[in-house]
């Protein structure tokens, strides 16, 4: 049993006494059974309790990966073999986000009052290293033809020829000077800085990865607002949490989400969620608002109406921390409720009234997330969402949405050689730097289409495509397909054979991340970074994803400016080491030294949980904060200290300043990280900025209906979502979470239903202008009536055999399709009809 | 007894908004059917004792049983895959499973979420029925369980069970027990047996049930929830639903939500007396 004891410094066991199950046999046998019973003693198992029992083996603490969002975990490893996964109390990302929830009852022995908990998909990892069907050996295309249909006819390598032989072709790309012609995508919670290190230390710009196909735009809308990518929202002090687009009870980003909503509606708050579908979260809310989808922004406009013309804006806040309100203010003048009722299907009486509420509740939440993202108006629709939160001073106080303090481990950058910095110089492939709010994750979007038009800057060769499915991730999946095929070579490092893997001229075996490590500082609002380790060794002998990359660079020879084998040497040890995962200890290690922790990975590992909390905790108005003397003297100051509006930066930004404050009021503060410092409703910046499509920003945020609209002959929205149940596209052949959700059905409402013949159960067609796919209807007036959808991730056609064929894949009823602002993949927009098959 | 009624006390709570006590109380007509009128509300304590001594005709020690708030599930069905892997139950085997059935008569189809154990009922039909005594109510803590050296699988008691709570094993697999790799060796710590998958053999071909996962006590019949050793399903679940513990013991978690809040039971027209209470 893992219970966390200072004076071992570790962990220790509690020791059950022997023959604790005799004892309770015993029990069952003392004659205290009445006439007539039917108990008697069940004989107890001696030798497999000793062998198996909870006091056998080891509870190792480290932390989930079935998706993201990286909550802490127990395992239990008995004889070589991962017997059971549980919540690790330790981990405040199985908790809560709030400090003081966190640590009220928080005992070093036994962690949270309560006890953390993990989702099923954190129980079903289990599953998921011992799927039968995972990539086992490395192996090499045959097939020279590539698709949907082409057998690759795998042949089995060694790890030896497989290394040597990527090797060679990238050697030979770095020697022609095309190190650039390397485009590289990964996951992005996992092992990324040591596959950025090798991109750089190679000359290719082109490290991207999965964030752009997911949040980037609500990333865009926030730090336009308010200057951060991710605020997070303190649900469980507030007392009305308005959602748009959200699902956080069921799609799980952090395992505390449940317990912190519905914690909240037990103290009391409200919880109003507006989204097309009565998702999992709004049927724990008091009210669902049916909306139109990509019409959220209208909505939101109409609220801000609303409030400005009730007066109930919080306007000592707007004074002090914001700038454009009256631009703003002057703009929504007509942005009425009955205009709002209009686009977005919501009656006029339902905006004004949650609006009042709103802005007259304190504290109240307002958040959104991917549901309205993922459309062409997303970005400013979401900007709309985060300057509700603004007029009404819901930045950053309790109960708000509030500003992370994600300090961790720190990515140290590396210095490349001169052969890789004259290719690194080369733009990025997707012309990142035209998305005026693009995301470091790339567009992964503009790449397809460059590919498949042999447009773009150069033409790309290589692919490396580490534990991502690009194309089920789609949107436009088949046109993914047609883009990979072609390069001249495709490398997929994947546990599974997944359909991107198909398209693979090299198929490398990945890890779960059971086998592996990485550094997991948490979406908390205080800083928090939990380990994970191997809890086994890779199952197959693989290498981890890390030490491919690492094998890579060595075979490679990469260096830094200084002319040091980067993946040879330590990175804080400055010894060589031989083994890579010794080496890349090191390179963890040199992280957390460099970071918040400032711990060595050894100390982290002795920490309770494994995990390493500030006991700072959470803090509030942080925005107000004066920018510390000692950080004032080395600060670069643009402008100067007596001017307001001068931005503070900790270094000059040709040395990769970071933004630390602004001059407001005659004072160095934190402030926002906006141009101005402030939250702008209204950005001077924005209004000379031009979008990737050459036009011009919108400096206020100006609803715009999106792209692809309802038409005669496609009539219905056909949208996503996410569930508890499975990760993207990526757990659809695991044999657990295919108990709990073996297929996706078309939630129709049955008015819809009725109108076109379809009964609860049928089989439907459901099509596009680009495409067809067959569903199972499920027919329910969880949705709204012009709107169909199901739960994104299924319809593969390779990944496993229990995966394919399995529910219903709409990646090929969209195309390519990415927004201007953000880059953001554009999932959700999709009209389509349907017919009973 | 006049004992208040479920509507009367739903009338009475005020954090209940009109639309939810409809709402609730639609929801207890799906449930429990005709008994809603009759259906008490119920009192912990003194009555439980009594019921205890009732039903054993004998000093109960413990009476272990749950008390989930139906206000906090969120249909994750966390505690499914973890009762799987706390018990290694086979395809077709779940020992709890989660409801998301539609409230009515609402116009948009909102469900309610509840997960649904064996109520290890104070009179349970199951065990009456066994013609072997395979399955029994312990004395010492009121566990129902199943000797699976004993069971004949008649499947008898899956029928007399009112609340669908048993299931048979029919000797499936999931994949990587199948295809044996390395977890098919790891055992069930059912009953403290650790028993391993083989063709034909117990339980394979017995009827299985939860236990509240009672190899986890200790040797003085305890749990400890710090410690981990906790029913699985009440250990993962994410919105903190799953209450369990001494319904006897004043102090516990359960005994006080039973005191402070409306709980009922499913069926309580039946007179099986479930230990598994849901808040509203």
């Amino acid at each position: 049993m893992y219970v966390y004891d200072s004076k071992v410094g570790r962990r220790r066991f509690i020791q059950v006494a022997a023959g604790a199950a005799a004892a309770a046999g015993a029990a069952a046998l003392s004659g205290c059974a009445s006439v007539g019973s039917k108990e008697h003693a069940i004989a107890a198992n001696e030798q497999g309790l000793a062998e198996w029992g909870r006091e056998a083996g080891e509870w190792i603490p480290s932390c989930c990966n079935m998706c993201g969002g990286q909550s802490g975990i127990l395992v239990h490893v008995v004889n070589g073999v991962v017997e059971k996964i549980e919540p690790n109390n330790w981990n405040p990302n199985n908790y809560s986000n709030i400090s003081t929830d966190f640590f009220q009852g928080y005992t070093e022995e036994y962690g949270t009052a309560e006890g953390g908990c993990i989702c099923p998909k954190g129980n079903a990892g289990i599953m998921q290293l011992y799927d039968p069907d995972r990539v086992k050996s490395p192996m090499k295309r045959t097939n020279p033809r590539k698709g949907r249909s082409e057998d690759p006819r795998w042949q089995t390598i060694t790890w030896e020829q497989a290394i040597e032989e990527i090797a060679a072709k990238l050697k030979a790309l770095r020697d022609a000077g095309e190190a650039h012609k390397l485009l590289w995508w990964s996951e992005d919670h996992s092992f990324t800085h040591i596959q950025a290190d090798f991109c750089t230390l190679f000359g290719s710009p082109n490290y991207s990865m999965h964030s752009n196909l997911c949040d980037v735009s609500r990333k865009a809308s926030f730090k336009m607002a308010m200057g951060d990518e991710r605020p997070l929202a303190d649900f469980i002090q507030s007392k009305y949490i308005l959602l748009f687009g959200w699902n956080p009870t069921s799609a799980i980003k952090w395992v505390y989400l449940p317990r912190i909503l519905t914690r909240a509606i037990e103290r009391g708050a409200r919880l109003v969620v507006v989204d097309p579908y009565l998702s999992d979260t709004a049927a724990k809310g008091h009210e669902w608002v049916p909306i139109r989808p990509g019409t959220d922004g209208a909505m939101a406009l109409a609220m801000a109406h609303v409030i400005i013309k009730e007066g109930l804006q919080d306007k000592e806040f707007i004074e002090r921390w914001t700038v454009g309100f009256d631009r703003f203010a002057e703009y929504v003048a007509d942005k009425t409720p009955a205009w709002a009722s209009e686009i977005t299907g919501v009656p006029t009486e339902t905006i004004s009234r949650i609006a009042i509420e709103f802005a007259t509740t304190k504290p109240a939440v307002v958040d959104t997330w991917s549901g309205p993202g993922q459309h062409s108006n997303g970005v400013q629709g979401g900007r709309a969402i985060a300057l509700l939160a603004a007029l009404t001073g819901g930045y950053d106080r309790p109960g708000t949405l509030l500003i992370p303090d994600k300090r961790g481990n720190k990515h140290v950058e590396v210095e490349p050689d001169k052969t890789a910095s004259q290719t690194l110089s080369q733009e990025r492939y997707d012309g990142l730097s035209d998305f005026p709010f693009g995301h470091k994750s790339g567009v992964y979007g503009r790449m397809w289409e460059r590919l498949l038009e042999g447009k773009g800057p150069y033409q790309p060769k290589v692919g490396m495509c580490i534990f991502q499915n690009l194309v089920m991730s789609g949107p436009g999946c088949a046109k993914v397909e047609e883009a990979l095929a072609k390069l001249e070579m495709l490398v997929v490092v994947d546990t599974m054979e997944s359909e991107t893997a198909w398209l693979a001229d090299y198929l490398l075996p990945g890890t779960v991340y059971l086998e592996r490590y990485d550094l997991n500082s948490h979406w908390v609002t205080w800083p928090a970074l939990g380990l994970r380790q191997p809890v086994v060794k890779p199952l197959f002998g693989q290498l981890a994803e890390y030490e491919f990359v690492a094998a890579l660079g060595r075979k490679l020879g990469l260096k830094t400016a200084d002319g040091t084998p980067f993946f040879e040497v330590g990175p804080l040890s400055r010894k060589p080491i031989e083994n890579l995962t010794a080496w890349y200890e090191d390179y963890l290690s040199n992280e957390l030294v460099n970071g918040a922790p400032k711990i060595t990975l050894d100390e982290l590992k002795k920490l309770p949980g494994a995990v390493w909390v500030d006991k700072g905790g959470t803090r509030y108005e942080k925005y107000a904060d004066p920018i510390p003397l000692e950080k004032l003297k080395t600060a670069f100051i643009d402008g100067d200290l007596q001017r307001d509006g001068s931005a503070i930066y900790d270094k000059p930004k040709s040395e990769h300043g970071k933004r630390i404050g602004t001059v407001i009021g005659g004072r160095a503060v934190r402030g926002f990280f906006t141009p101005s410092g402030k939250i702008e409703f209204y950005s001077p910046k924005m209004a000379s900025m031009k979008d990737a499509m050459g036009e011009p920003v919108d400096p206020l945020p100006v609803y715009k209906p999106r792209v692809w609209q309802p038409d005669q002959e496609y009539p219905l929205f056909l949208i996503n979502w996410k569930e508890a149940s499975h990760t993207h596209t990526r757990t659809q052949n695991n044999a657990w979470l295919n108990d709990i959700k073996p297929e996706n059905p078309l939630v129709i409402h049955p008015a819809t239903a009725q109108r076109l013949g379809i009964s609860d159960g049928d089989m439907v067609w459901v099509e596009s202008r680009y495409g067809k796919t067959k569903a199972k209807a499920k027919v329910t007036a969880r949705i709204h009536p012009e709107v169909v959808g199901a739960q994104h991730g299924f319809g593969h056609w390779k990944l496993g055999r229990r995966a394919v064929g399995r529910g219903a894949g709409f990646g090929d009823l969209n195309t390519i399709a990415y927004d201007p602002l953000s880059g953001q993949g554009l999932h959700k927009e999709v009209c389509v009809r349907l017919r009973k098959a | 007894m006049n004992r208040p009624t479920v509507e009367d006390q739903l009338e009475r709570d005020p954090s209940l908004s009109p639309m939810e006590r409809r709402e609730m109380l639609a929801l207890l007509g799906k449930w429990v059917g005709a008994a809603v009128a009759g259906a008490g509300v119920f009192r912990a304590g003194e009555a439980l004792a009594q019921q205890s001594e009732a039903a054993a005709g004998t000093k109960r020690k413990r009476r272990y049983g749950m008390v989930i708030d139906t206000r906090r599930c969120v249909g994750c069905r966390a505690c499914v895959i973890a009762c799987k892997a706390e018990n290694k139950t086979p395809p077709g085997v779940y020992y709890t499973v989660v409801f998301d059935h539609v409230i009515e008569p609402r116009i948009d189809d909102k469900p309610l979420f509840m997960t649904k154990p064996c109520f290890h009922c104070e009179h349970p039909p199951c065990v009456d029925v066994c013609p072997v005594s395979a399955t029994f109510k312990r004395e010492q803590d009121g566990i129902v369980v199943v000797d699976y050296d004993r069971c004949i699988g008649c499947r008898y008691c899956m029928t007399a069970c009112p609340y669908s709570a048993r299931w048979f094993d029919f000797d499936e697999n999931y994949a990587p027990v199948e295809e044996n790799t390395a977890y098919a060796s790891v055992p069930s710590p059912e009953y403290r047996q650790f028993r391993r998958r083989a063709k034909g053999r117990s339980p394979v071909g017995n009827v299985r049930k939860c236990h509240f996962c009672l190899h986890l006590q200790d040797e003085n019949g305890e749990y400890n929830k710090a410690e981990g050793r906790w029913p699985a399903c009440a250990k993962t679940c994410t919105g903190h639903a799953i209450h369990f513990g001494d319904l006897l013991d004043p102090a516990s978690d359960v005994h006080r939500l039973l005191r402070e809040r409306v709980a009922v039971r499913l069926k309580e027209e039946l007179g099986t007396e479930p230990n598994v209470f849901y808040l509203l």
